[in-house]
């Protein structure tokens, strides 16, 4: 059977000029002009937004959750952590 | 004195706001695709937005508030044009119908932004902000459907052919328009339908969407010669707020 649906984009939310985008969710949409549109309609008729990107899912690289060895600590490697700075209170 | 005659004014462009606003809100749940759904709810409940601000300023005028206006009116003193007052008929018909009442609402609005009424003026900048959106919308998805594949090209046009003569309605002759005229508080309803054609050919041409040839517009709205479509709506409208009259809720 033939998928009818649009395709994806994820959406990506400015609340503030500066501030990085945060992904806020996903719409079907039949390119990405209308997916802006209907990026707006659903995430920032409510929140407070200065700016938004879509980008197609099908664009992002991601990694594979069943390749956990990709972000695994196999050695010891807490002697990197920066554990024993202490930030004293005033900063 | 003029103020008979801008209330009525007043009325029409809220009447048309409100109802076809109400036949929008039918899709809420229906639409074919769910940002659609979301999307176009939200233009039914600006396009009732709107109906407010013009029952606003009717109420400044006339003294009769918005909730008397929209619920305790018999629905054959509502002056709405008829093509407003249709059933939603299929998405390619309501996609045609917002984009012809869109281009038109810009049509007028833009002629009030030279008019003598400070209350024209001010609410059409403010509305006009936000149908700027509509328009966008609505166009989009005419262009796209416009031209997409067989079924959608064979519905949209059949949509043009249904709405096109139903929209020149929208500019029937107000019964006293003359004084506004002469007041240099709207432009003739004539004209505006003439912009208004000027304004959808060239959207329609670049889809090779073709306007009915032979056509009368679908008029007597204005004159309250409504269709048993708009007592429907109007029962519906008024359905939940006639179980405790007036009460708040």
């Amino acid at each position: 059977m033939t998928d009818t649906q649009w395709e994806t984009y994820e959406v990506f939310h400015q609340s503030k000029r500066g501030e990085a985008h945060e992904h806020v969710g996903s719409v079907h949409a039949p390119d990405a002009q209308v997916a802006l549109q209907y990026a707006r309609d659903q995430f920032a008729r409510r929140l407070k937004c200065v700016s938004i990107w879509v980008v197609r899912t099908s664009d992002i690289t991601a990694t594979d959750y069943q390749d956990e060895s990709f972000f695994s600590q196999s050695t010891d490697k807490s002697y990197r952590d920066p554990k024993t700075f202490g930030a004293p209170d005033h900063l | 004195m003029t103020t008979p005659t801008i209330e009525s004014l007043l009325l029409a462009m809220a009447d048309d706001e409100l109802v076809l606003g109400h036949r929008n809100a039918e899709w809420t749940g229906h639409s074919p695709i769910l940002e659609e759904d979301i999307a176009f709810s939200n233009i039914a409940q600006d396009e009732i937005g709107h109906a407010l601000i013009w029952y606003t300023a009717y109420e400044k005028l006339a003294g009769r508030s918005p909730d008397q206006m929209a619920f305790e009116r018999p629905w054959n003193e509502f002056t709405c044009a008829r093509f407003v007052t249709y059933p939603k008929g299929d998405f390619a018909y309501t996609v045609v119908r917002q984009f012809f009442f869109d281009v038109a609402e810009e049509v007028r609005l833009r002629s009030f932004l030279a008019s003598s009424s400070e209350v024209l003026r001010s609410s059409a900048a403010k509305i006009l902000k936000e149908e700027a959106y509509h328009r966008l919308h609505t166009q989009g998805l005419v262009e796209r459907l416009g031209d997409a594949t067989e079924e959608s090209r064979r519905r949209m046009q059949a949509g043009v052919t249904a709405a096109y003569a139903q929209a020149l309605g929208l500019f029937e002759a107000l019964p006293d328009e003359a004084v506004l005229v002469a007041g240099g508080v709207m432009t003739p309803n004539i004209e505006l339908a003439r912009s208004w054609i000027e304004a959808v050919a060239p959207v329609l041409r670049s889809v090779s969407l073709t306007p009915p040839v032979a056509l009368t517009a679908d008029a007597g709205g204005r004159r309250k010669k409504h269709l048993p479509d708009l007592e429907q709506l109007v029962t519906d409208l008024q359905s939940v707020y006639r179980l405790v009259p007036g009460g708040a809720w």
